[in-house]
């Protein structure tokens, strides 16, 4: 038994290392959780009110000064921070709790999939961004608050996603046989069901830090996070306020909006490299071109490799 | 067929719950909110009204002392009766005639650039799975999918800043022109069209590198499949396979996904409609978010809350109706 | 190639789209378009007596006109449709003289019934009385055609701003009206200068010159144009582009943004209000309480740098009697004799605080003397740029004197349901605003407005009372004596001084931008015949009648 799953793990983790876009995606999200912790050491003070408001970048200050003259780097640096602090905590909650609503419920069925599902619908069909605005602008603002709103909003669908995956799983042969054998609950769904469902629950995680980073921006554009904070956010918020674009102040926009969109990139890479690994027929001919003669096989299913035209 | 009656009708029922539970989540959340309408208004005027206005106000918007539960029952029974009360914010207009107008033009933004994505991407995402060695598969989701991480409200602040006031290819925002007056008339449709362009551009390169990939995935595990190594065997022609075969049984679980995303259309692309000043729900929500106006809160979420809801039953017949496997 | 068709078809469509929008576009410079609300659709609504806010405006000083109208930059009170008044009775009863002469939009002559017949209904629908004017009238009657007399129960001569800027309107379409509460009068019929409806769709509607106006010859522009833009940053846009002649906008930077854009045309005029945006200091919080921590805090603010940072060098530094700019005719003439807290000393506040028993620790943050820190949250409407950087910076100053102080936004409801109920440290806010700075000391002092905290007290957040101001506002209230007023307004000038209940930050300006390139005669510093910003009815109406097309 222990061969079985320890294999399936081991397997999986050697499928991911050798994909080039998961590989490539963790290492963008290393670049700035590096940059994230130690940068703010090296940087100017992010909050002093140094120089002459939204002067172009320079060689004293390398991406120019922010509406109130301060150093948009250092500024950028430091708001990674948060953001990817909340982002991901939001995602790693995110799965916990989808893993545990959506995994009893597709696993027991009945009655507690009956009520458990009713409450995943009712989260699902609420709105989830003016019911973040209403929350966030009524709690005291804060990493706190905007956690809990975005976990609050975003676990239904996780949730679901994992009870459908985990219904397909209790069907399956090697589940009834664990049943038969007597082994309990708990220990099949940890230890049998669990690791099969790695490549899902990597995804959902990764899914879910995204939509956290992406939905905390946007919270924070509208002013309802903590403006006092520096976060990617809120550099945005300060940057529309004092109209960068119309200013023609783009260094203070475009920073900012791009490292989002690179985490968010890379985030989005990993997930193609999961998916790859899981679906292995989902990696571009090229790349099965390259490796067929040397009889790589993933994960032990032998890819189909289909030509049309 | 008895079958596929009862699972739409246990379907609808669960819809019901759901919808029930919502609208009483929808009634007491505004109600926990601290601050009250009437204060908060007054307040509003910095300082130019007088202090002894308070008891004027609170009997205006007839803020009852009633207890919650009393005011739940009417509450739940002015809905079944499709009255959605009076806005606090904008007294004394109703509820309904606030939102129908805001509905239409969301609906027309969101909904016309949700088909378009749709529509769009699983084209795409149908032509990528078939030339998978091709250089749109290796350019396109890649392209798509960086494009679609930006945070969409910056990609829309720089489109309109490009676009609009730079080259004034697009108009600055509203969504008819000034010239034009509502109605069935050629003047205004087509000038509604072009104020749609450019925001409904904005939100359908965001959300197109999702609907093209899940469609090419989908179509990858599915053109893998035996049946189409059949068709293939009895000399149909390729396209006929892609499209008719393929495609059309690849598409079903994104529609599902289709259906949910109908259904939020309605809360609104709130930073699409701040940005480019259109007239719809979702900044409507935050208004009345922002006033505390219970009744257009309420209104707001319920309408959004059935949206979702008849959307997803829609989409469960349509299913129902397209996949027969379904069906046993 | 059914794609490339289609391709071309799209292009040549969009063309076609183009070309409509912008031949018909050309033609628009026939009315003045106005930004003052920021909404995202239009409600029909011209109520004038219900809630501002829910009446579009020009309603009550555009549609509608008032008695008298207060010249914020004069001064004085200009009689619009009144001429004058005069208190008799030992200031028991004020009496009105109308203008004669005046014709309500649909012929129908205007008349001291009307005047008479406003405050009436007020008094049959008290949710119209939002000055709360019943509260000490006992009885209003026309006396004749053009004499109304206005009886008080209890002396109350500072009245007399609610009652002559009351918007008045026509006793015979309101006699019919059920329910004057609930109406929304979505046809309005008014004595102002514009009363047409000419268009109303929820993204733009028009008003258009009222045919019967008793100026003659004005006004001189067709019509106003009012497009929805529910935005800071589409008002600048618009702006930007032209398509915006008149607004009452808060703009960043204004010269680099809107004025180099059109050097000629574009003009902007931020004149001081008068009135003041203060630093609020609960009274009741212990340590806050202590006058020295207040006037500590205040003396290690540099508001220089407040101003040029937060408020991009729009405004000035408070004076310390909380009025300034064309209020400076209420200081007191004994003001070198007290003490000026409002100078940025930051010795002295150390200094204040050291005295106070306030020790600072090796981090440099000071404790008391059980050992809880000094730390403050300073709470700012999120959304109010300009507010939350000037409390960044005062947060910064407090540091340098070992005081801890955060930051916190919340959104407008619940930031102002925090202040009314007393559940804040510091704040920064508005005062009391008035003709004189009685309103101002009264929300300032009086104990008439206190209530404890947890409770919710529409003014006086900082919750503060001083019976010796108390009898002084009796007196205020009692007298029309020019002199005496001005001497009682000099006592509580000093008394607020002395006490420093709450702490002046920056004077208040107003927001005005225009655009005059198709119309002029705005007002200016170089023409400062009203204010220039839209924001303060009825005042707009002296710029409503005087603008020209060129």
């Amino acid at each position: 038994m222990d061969y079985i799953h320890n294999s399936i793990f081991t397997r999986w983790i050697t499928g991911i290392i050798q994909n080039r876009k998961a590989v490539t995606g963790v290492g963008i999200i290393f670049v700035f959780i590096f940059l994230a912790v130690f940068g703010p050491f090296i940087t100017q003070d992010p909050t002093a009110f140094l120089s002459r408001p939204l002067s172009p970048p320079s060689w004293e200050h390398w991406l120019g000064t922010n509406g109130q003259g301060q150093d948009v780097l250092a500024q950028t640096i430091s708001g990674a921070r948060q953001t990817l602090l909340v982002g991901f905590t939001t995602g790693i909650m995110v799965v916990l709790i989808g893993a545990l609503i959506g995994g009893i419920s597709g696993y027991y069925g009945g009655r507690i999939d009956d009520i458990l599902s009713l409450l995943i619908n009712v989260f699902l069909v609420m709105p989830g961004l003016p019911l973040m605005v209403i929350l966030a602008s009524w709690l005291p603002p804060g990493p706190g608050t905007l956690t809990g709103v975005l976990v609050l909003t975003g676990w239904a669908w996780n949730a679901r996603v994992i009870r459908s995956q985990m219904m397909t799983f209790r069907n399956r042969d090697f589940v009834s046989a664990a049943i038969v054998s007597g082994e309990r609950n708990i220990r099949i769904i940890i230890i049998e069901i669990m690791p099969r469902m790695l490549s899902l629950l990597a995804s959902s995680f990764i899914g879910a830090s995204i939509y956290a980073i992406g939905a905390q921006v946007g919270l924070e554009f509208l002013g309802l996070g903590d403006v006092s904070t520096i976060t990617w956010g809120t550099n945005l918020y300060w940057a529309s306020n004092d109209m960068a674009l119309l200013t023609g102040s783009w260094w203070t926009f475009v920073p900012t909006g791009l490292s989002i969109a690179i985490v968010s990139f890379a985030l989005t890479l990993i997930n193609f490299g999961i998916d790859e690994v899981t679906n292995p027929r989902l990696i571009s001919e090229r790349v099965w071109r390259e490796n067929i003669p040397r009889d790589k096989a993933v994960n032990g299913i032998t890819p189909v490799v289909k030509d049309h035209e | 067929m008895n079958h596929s009656v009862n699972y739409l009708l246990r379907r609808l029922g669960f819809y019901f719950v759901a919808a029930w539970a919502a609208l009483t989540l929808n009634f007491f959340i505004p109600r926990m909110m601290p601050g009250d309408p009437a204060a908060i208004i007054f307040a509003r005027f910095r300082g130019k009204l007088k202090p002894e206005a308070m008891n004027a106000l609170r009997e205006t918007f007839g803020l009852t002392d009633e207890p919650l539960l009393g005011q739940y029952w009417s509450y739940l029974k002015s809905i079944l009766q499709g009255d959605l009360g009076i806005s606090i914010a904008y007294f004394p207009e109703p509820v309904t005639s606030i939102i129908s107008s805001a509905f239409l033009w969301t609906i027309f933004l969101a909904g016309f650039s949700l088909i378009i994505s749709f529509s769009l991407g699983t084209l795409l995402g149908t032509i990528i799975a078939w030339n998978r060695n091709g250089r749109l598969d290796s350019t396109l989701p890649p392209v798509l999918a960086f494009v679609g991480a930006f945070p969409y409200f910056w990609l829309a602040m720089v489109a309109l800043y490009i676009f609009g006031f730079e080259l004034s290819w697009f108009p600055l925002g509203h969504a008819y022109g000034n010239h034009v007056t509502p109605g069935f008339n050629i003047p205004f449709i087509l000038s509604a069209l072009y104020h749609a362009i450019l925001p409904a551009s904005t939100m359908i390169i965001v959300s197109l590198g999702g609907w093209m990939l899940s469609m090419r995935n989908i179509m990858i595990t599915t053109l893998g499949t035996d049946y189409i190594s059949f068709a293939h065997a009895k000399g149909l022609s390729s396209r006929l396979i892609m499209l008719r075969y393929a495609a059309r049984n690849a598409i079903l679980p994104n529609f599902t996904g289709f259906g949910m995303a109908l259904g939020f259309v309605l809360s609104g692309a709130l930073l699409t409609e701040i940005i480019f000043s259109y007239p719809g729900q979702g900044y409507l929500l935050l208004q009345a978010v922002r006033a505390q106006d219970f009744p257009l809160m309420q209104g707001l979420f319920m309408t959004i809350t059935f949206a979702v809801l008849a959307a997803n039953w829609i989409v469960d017949i349509l299913i129902l109706f397209f996949d027969p496997r379904t069906r046993t | 190639m059914i794609i490339k068709i289609i391709s071309y078809l799209i292009l040549i469509s969009f063309f076609i789209l183009v070309g409509c929008e912008n031949s018909n576009e050309l033609k628009k410079r026939d009315g003045l378009r106005v930004y003052q609300e920021a909404q995202m659709s239009w409600i029909r609504n011209f109520n004038p007596l219900s809630l501002a806010g829910s009446a579009r405006w020009p309603t009550s000083s555009g549609i509608y006109e008032p008695l008298f109208i207060y010249n914020s930059i004069t001064g004085e009170y200009v009689p619009w449709l009144a001429l004058d008044y005069t208190w008799e009775k030992g200031n028991k009863v004020l009496k009105m003289l109308i203008r004669k002469g005046v014709k309500w939009s649909d012929g129908e002559p205007f008349s001291a019934e009307d005047v008479a017949f406003t405050f009436n209904i007020k008094s049959k629908h008290r949710a119209l009385d939002t000055r709360d004017s019943w509260g000490y009238l006992k009885e209003v009657v026309a006396v004749s055609d053009s004499i109304v007399k206005f009886e008080f129960k209890q002396i109350y001569v500072p009245g007399f701003d609610a009652l002559a800027t009351q918007s008045i309107v026509a006793k015979h379409i309101w006699d019919t009206i059920d329910d004057p509460v609930k109406y929304s009068n979505p046809n309005p019929v008014g004595t102002g200068p514009f009363t047409e409806i000419i268009r109303f769709d929820s993204q733009l509607w028009e008003l258009g010159k009222n045919p019967n106006y008793w100026q003659k010859g004005k006004p001189q522009i067709n019509k106003l144009i009012f497009p929805t833009f529910p935005s800071n940053e589409q008002v600048t846009l618009a702006l930007l582009s032209g398509n915006l002649d008149w607004a009452g906008a808060f703009i960043p930077a204004v010269d680099r943004v809107f004025v180099s854009k059109d050097t000629e045309h574009h003009k902007y005029w931020f004149p001081l209000t008068g009135h003041t945006t203060f630093l609020h200091t609960n009274t009741k919080h212990p340590i806050l309480s202590d006058i020295r921590v207040r006037k500590a805090i205040s003396y290690a603010i540099d508001r220089e740098l407040v101003v040029k940072v937060g408020m991009y060098d729009y405004t000035e530094p408070a004076h310390v009697s909380g009025v300034s700019g064309p209020m400076s005719k209420w200081h007191s003439p004994y003001l070198d004799q007290v003490e000026d807290w409002t100078t940025y000393d930051p010795l002295k506040a150390n200094i204040l605080l050291d005295n106070a028993g306030f020790i600072k620790d090796k981090t440099g943050l000071r404790h008391t003397q059980d050992g809880s820190p000094l730390e403050f949250d300073i709470i700012i409407v999120s959304g109010w740029s300009d507010w939350i950087r000037s409390a960044q910076i005062v947060s910064q100053n407090l540091k340098n004197i070992g005081i801890k102080a955060k930051v916190k936004t919340y959104d407008f409801g619940a930031w102002i349901s925090r202040m009314q109920k007393g559940e804040f440290d510091l704040a920064i806010g508005w005062a009391e605003k008035g003709t004189t700075p009685y309103a101002l000391y009264k929300g300032m002092m009086s104990s008439e407005y206190l209530k404890p905290i947890g409770e919710t007290a529409d003014v006086n957040w900082h919750r503060f009372s001083l019976t010796s101001a108390d009898s002084l506002f009796r007196k205020y209230e009692q007298t029309s004596d020019q002199k005496e007023i001005t001497e009682i307004i000099y006592e509580l000038q000093h008394l607020f001084i002395e006490h420093a209940p709450s702490l002046p930050l920056f004077a208040e300006a107003s927001w005005a931008e225009c655009n005059t390139k198709y119309f002029t005669n705005f007002p200016s510093k170089e023409n400062p015949y009203a204010t220039l910003s839209p924001n303060y009815p009825p005042e707009n109406l002296l710029v409503l009648v005087n603008l020209m097309r060129r």
